[in-house]
Formats: structure tokens, sequence, C-alpha cells
């Protein structure tokens, strides 16, 4: 078969794409960026730097060993949900079906996230060297960190050509994910030992020049194999890129919380089984699908001891990060509450009132907020030493809270872009995007009593536990009084 | 039983009273004077070539679209987006979005336990049978064909209980003997007291199902 050279056809269609731009726009856009990246560089440089190299490295081994793991980790999940080989829409639709060489196909985007990859771990390295490294810091493992990171991309560029050892190998990742999190808390319990030195510069450059070595190798063998990436593989990544971009053109996050759920879904065998009749309908509805969510569970329960991360930060902190996790784990069912507020067909077809549905709909998010707020204040109460008294219950008491946040969030709908932009002295603000991204969070205002009694440093009562109880109670009643309405069978109030 | 009407409460009131409809998109005026009348007990089907406004009027109908003139009234009442109105009103005027992480019968089972109905009384599994969905129970709803989804949504309105539906182009997307199987389900609901307001293109498959033929252009 005749194979088309790829490099004059994609000259041809950036041509064609430009012919219609100003003269002078693509530099004014190069332009902006730059002055943006100063801007924003300037503004924020000293904090930057104290972040990245502060005066003293204050981080211990484990804490170094742990966070390698996880940016490592991260890395590799967030390379492997994206694909890491995709090619624009109109490339797929068009380039991917024409007789053209696939590894020149792809080459640009492997040529990219390979730069990205070496880019953010040759950074995050530098961060952590600098947080955890004895002084003087060499070099040369800055750029160890570099091939670490192609290292992670060659990997997951296998894994989207590879079959079930991929999947496996999903699962592994996740595991030291987690457990580098974990690294992180146990650190922040006992505070590990520093680092007290490095290995002599001649080891070091002979381990780095090793691993470049077998780094460069293995990329040559990437780039012969680029023409093995499975047609759907690369299909699936460039709509991923496709939603990412109409998202953030469109300033439009759920449309990526959809494409989510959808590939979630569509890639699990279920097994139809009778809903729980003890419980109310859409409530027997919710804990299905939260138990068809076991990873997510795994992951809230061991996420449950995140907070206590922030033993060295601002003790006011702690409330707000508690309150933040009860909303994530009450919106492990919200997709429910999202497809009703999209779409209210199939409410009209189950004719249950406004009210009755979101009262069904707030019952299991609050058993899993309270279940993770109670855990959440456990650990902070055996890991950072609160203060005696029922954290436990306080936790519990967050179950409301959560719970109307999570629905409160996933009742949003589409951002509003017809509200007026308001002008400020660093720029202007898109109002609609900027409401949208705080509804549900603002009802973690009713968490305020919980906020105030962990911050104020003093022993717990059960009257204070009651109080918190009461708001989240209160504001669930204001909550369903002011949004619901029992002659109305739509989740939002006709225009 | 499927394709059995549910009527909560006798009513004197004609299932579906139209009078002087007036709805326009803009300037362009899409439905002018229509009038229509479905007795209680009755079936509808109206007729006419594409964008003549059949889907128009079933959705101002259902309550779905507000017209700019003239009174619909739904067994004497107001259309409208109560629970009452959508316990007697079943339609698949809008196409749903399915729930995520639930199959093709656990959607079946939670419209019919919303109803107060016996899920293993209503006869789930008969209706997905019927629907040729039998192999499609453990199914996610979104990965079903279009034509499935079709067969899908009709087996959930037929499944609840209900006084009138209000289907458009149910016959879209079903091969032949889905249609006769439909049909038949209609008239079988017909003759059980319940209503039918439908729009078609197929006049054999809305004698089939026991409903008068109208026009759009015989409403005005």
């Amino acid at each position: 078969m005749t194979t088309v050279a790829v490099a004059p056809l994609r000259r041809w269609i950036r041509r064609a794409q430009v012919a219609h731009l100003e003269r002078g726009e693509r530099f004014g856009t190069f332009y902006f960026v730059i002055l943006f990246v100063l801007v924003v560089g300037s503004m924020f440089w000293n904090r930057l730097h104290a972040l990245v190299w502060p005066a003293d490295p204050d981080t211990s081994a484990l804490a170094g060993a742990a966070l390698i793991t996880v940016v490592a980790g991260g890395l590799y999940l967030a390379l492997g949900r994206l694909g890491p080989l995709a090619i624009s829409r109109p490339a797929a639709s068009w380039l991917l079906t024409a007789p053209i060489s696939r590894r020149r196909l792809l080459w640009p985007s492997f040529a990219t996230t390979t730069a990205f990859a070496a880019l953010t771990s040759a950074v995050a390295t530098l961060a952590l060297l600098g947080r955890a490294g004895p002084r003087p810091v060499p070099v040369t493992l800055v750029l160890t960190g570099a091939l670490v990171g192609v290292g992670v991309l060659l990997v997951t560029v296998a894994a989207q050509s590879g079959g079930r050892w991929a999947v496996l190998l999903d699962a592994v990742v996740s595991l030291l994910l987690a457990a580098g999190l974990a690294g992180l808390v146990v650190d922040a319990a006992v505070g590990a030992p520093r680092l007290s030195g490095w290995p002599p510069a001649a080891t070091l450059v002979t381990a780095t020049g090793a691993f470049a070595l077998v780094a460069g190798l293995f990329f040559v063998l990437a780039v012969r194999g680029l023409t093995r990436t499975p047609d759907d593989r690369i299909l699936d990544a460039s709509r991923t890129a496709g939603t990412l971009a109409d998202s953030a053109f469109g300033v439009e996050p759920s449309w990526v919380a959809d494409m989510v759920e959808r590939r979630y879904w569509t890639h699990r065998k279920l097994r139809s089984a009778a809903l729980n009749s003890r419980l109310p309908v859409l409530a027997a509805q919710d804990l299905r699908l939260a138990l068809r969510r076991p990873r997510r569970l795994l992951w809230l329960l061991l996420a449950s001891a995140l907070p206590a991360l922030l033993t060295h930060a601002p003790v006011w902190l702690l409330g707000p990060a508690v309150l933040v996790g009860t909303l994530l784990a009450a919106g492990t069912t919200a997709g429910n509450t999202r497809t009703d507020a999209a779409n209210p067909v199939l409410l009209r077809m189950l004719a249950l009132n406004s009210r009755r549905a979101i009262t069904q709909r707030l019952l299991i998010p609050a058993v899993l907020a309270a279940a993770w707020g109670a855990l959440a204040l456990t650990w902070l109460e055996l890991l950072v030493a609160l203060p005696p008294g029922p954290w436990w219950a306080l936790g519990l008491a967050l179950g409301p809270v959560g719970a109307i946040a999570a629905v409160r969030r996933a009742r949003v709908g589409f951002v509003n872009n017809a509200l007026l932009p308001i002008d400020t002295p660093m720029g202007s603000i898109s109002t609609g995007p900027a409401l949208a991204s705080v509804i549900g969070y603002d009802a973690l205002l009713l968490g305020l009593p919980a906020i105030v009694l962990i911050a104020t440093g003093t022993p717990l009562t059960w009257l204070g536990v009651a109080t918190q109880l009461a708001f989240g109670l209160l504001g669930g009643r204001a909550y369903l009084a002011g949004t619901t309405d029992p002659e109305r069978v739509e989740l939002a109030k006709p225009t | 039983m499927i394709g059995a009407a549910s009527v909560p409460e006798v009513t004197d009131h004609p299932a579906v009273q139209v009078d002087d409809l007036v709805v326009g998109y803009g300037s362009t005026p899409v439905l002018s004077g229509v009038r229509l009348l479905v007795p209680s007990g009755a079936g509808v089907c109206v007729t006419g070539e594409n964008g003549i406004g059949k889907s128009t009027l079933l959705r101002c109908v259902a309550g779905l679209q507000r017209p700019d003139d003239g009174e619909i009234r739904v067994f004497g009442g107001r259309a409208g987006s109560t629970p009452d109105f959508w316990r007697a009103v079943v339609t698949t005027v809008e196409p749903p979005t399915w729930y995520p992480g639930l199959t093709a019968r656990e959607h079946a089972e939670l419209v019919c336990r919303a109803h107060g109905q016996d899920p293993s009384a209503a006869g789930i599994d008969d209706a997905l049978d019927q629907f040729g969905l039998a192999g499609h129970r453990d199914a996610i709803p979104a990965s079903l064909s279009s034509g499935q989804k079709q067969r899908l949504t009709l087996a959930l309105a037929l499944l609840r209980p209900s006084s009138l539906l209000i289907l458009d182009e149910p016959e879209q997307r079903l091969d032949r003997d889905g249609r006769a199987l439909v049909a038949d389900l209609l008239a079988e609901y017909l003759k059980t007291g319940g209503s039918i307001l439908m729009a078609s293109h197929d006049d054999a498959f809305a004698s089939s199902s026991g409903t008068e033929i109208t026009t759009m252009e015989s409403l005005s």
C-alpha cells in the first residue's frame, strides 16, 4: 500500500488554518502568554521560591521517598488517563483513516508528551531536593528526575498499546500511590529522620549515565513501536483531549465529569440485582451505585487519613479540609442527581415530587459523609493529638453538611456564561464559571461550628457535637424548603 | 400487566382538549389556532409531514413547551410539572438520559417501585422479553443501540401505571416485529381504559394500535 508523507499534509492544513487569521494575531497570542507568565511569575516568585527551595531543608527522608512515589504514580495515572498519545479530533477523523505513516502521525504527540513528562519530573525533583536534600544538591539528580519522568511516559505509551498487564499495572501504581500517601501520613505523625548525605558524585554520574542509556534505548524502541498503537486507543485519547479542550474553551467542567462517568461505566460488566426494598427507592438506587464503585470507596477510606498531613499547617485549615473530604465522599452517588438535574425525563417517569426526590437523594451521601467525617477526625485525634472529646461523633454530625454540599454541587447544571463579567485590577473575571465553581462548596459553611471547634483547640463537648448536628439538620431543612417543591417534579425551578 | 392502563380516578373530562393553540419559533408560526380533542379512553394519532408541528403539539400537551396562546387541558386540569400530572401521563417526546451504573432491568425496577408496584408482580422480565431485551437486561442502557433504547423507553412507559400516553413516533427505529408488538400493546392499553395521543408517519401502525388518525392540517 502506498504511504503518503504526513509532514506536507500537516503543513498544508496549518497553512489553511492560519489563512483566516489576521496578520500578527499569532504574535499577539505569543506576546500575551509571555506577558502572563512574567506577571504571574513575578507575583508569586517569592512564595514559589520559599516553597521549592527553603533556607533549610525541612522534609524527612521518608516524606521525600513518599513524595517521589506520589509524584511518579500521579504522573503515570494522569498520562494514562490522557492517552498519553493523542491526536486532534479532526486528525482522528481524517488522518487516522488515511494511508499515512502511523509513526509520523503520532510523533508530534510523542515528542510533546516526552518533553512534558521530563520537564514536570525535573521541576518536581528540584522541589523535592530543595526541601528534603542536604545541601549542596548534586545537579545530576535533577537530570535523573527528568529521566524518571521519561521512563514513566514510556511505560504509559507501552500500556496504551498493551493488554491485560496494563490493567494490572494500573492497579499496582494505584497501590504505590496509596503507599506514598500513607508514608506522608506516617511521617506527619512520627517525624521521621532527615537525609544525612549523598553518595559520591562519581557514583551519581555513573548511575545517571547508565539510566540515560537505558532510557534512550527504550525511547528508540518506543518510537519504532508507535506503529503498533491500536486505533481505538488513539480515538479514545483524541476524544478525551477534545472534551478537555471543549471544557476549557467553553468553561464547562461538567463535560469532563460526564465523560469520566460514561467511560467508567462503559467498561464495567454489571449483573442486575433487586434494589434494597427497605430503603426509599432513590436511596436504594444510590446505594447500588455506591456499592458498584468499590475502588472509589477504598480510596475514600484511605484518604480519610490525609487531613493529618496538615499537622504543620495553620490549625484553622483542618476543619475546612475535613469538610471538603465529606463533600467528596458524599459525591460518590452524585451521578444520579446530576442526571436528574441535567435532564428530568426519568424523574417525570418516576413521578416523584422534587422534595421527596432530593430528600431521598440526600440519605446515602449523608451516610458516606458521616462515615468519612468520623474516620477523618478519629485519625486526626490519633495522629495530631486533638484535645479530648467525642471527635468521631462530630465527624458523624458532619454527614448532613457533606450531603447537602454534594447534592447542591451535583445540581449546579451548566455554567451560565450569559452573566456579566466583573472588571478587577487583575483583569476581567467571568461571573458564570466563578459562581459555578463555588456552588456546593458554599454549603460547607454549615460546618462552621466544626471548623471553630477544631480550631479553638479546646476539649470537645457533646454540646458542640449537638450544635453541629443542629446546623446540619436545620441547613438541610432550609435547603429542601428553598430549592424543592412538593408540587413540582423537576429539580430546577421553572424560568 | 404490561400494556394495561391504570386510571387513577374516573373523570368526566376528555383526556386532552386543545383550543386555539398558537406556537411560534421566533417570527415563524408553527401552530396557529390548533384544536384537538382526545376523549378519555380513546386514542388519536396525528400525522403530517416533517416540520408541520406534530412534536411541538405533543410537547405543549405534555407541558414541556409553553404555547404563545390558547388553552390546553389534560383530564380537565392544566398541563404542568406536578407529580399528579406525571402520575397520570407518560411521554416519550424527549429521550431520557439514563442513570449511571444502573442496568436496563434495574431501570425498570426503579420505575415500578417509584409507583408502588411490586417489581416481581409487575412483569418486568416479561416486558423486557416481549421487547426483545431479555439478552440485554444487564446492559447499561447508554450502551444499547438506538432501537433498543427506544424499546426500553416504551417498555418503561408501558410498565408503570398511567392514564394517558403521549408518544412521538413510537414506531421509529423499530423493526417490523417491534412495530407489531408495540401496536398490539397500545391497542391493549386503549382497551383497558387508557388514552393515547401520538404522532406517527406510519398509518398502518396507527390503525393497528387502535388510534384514530387525524392530520395536522385538519386541526387548524
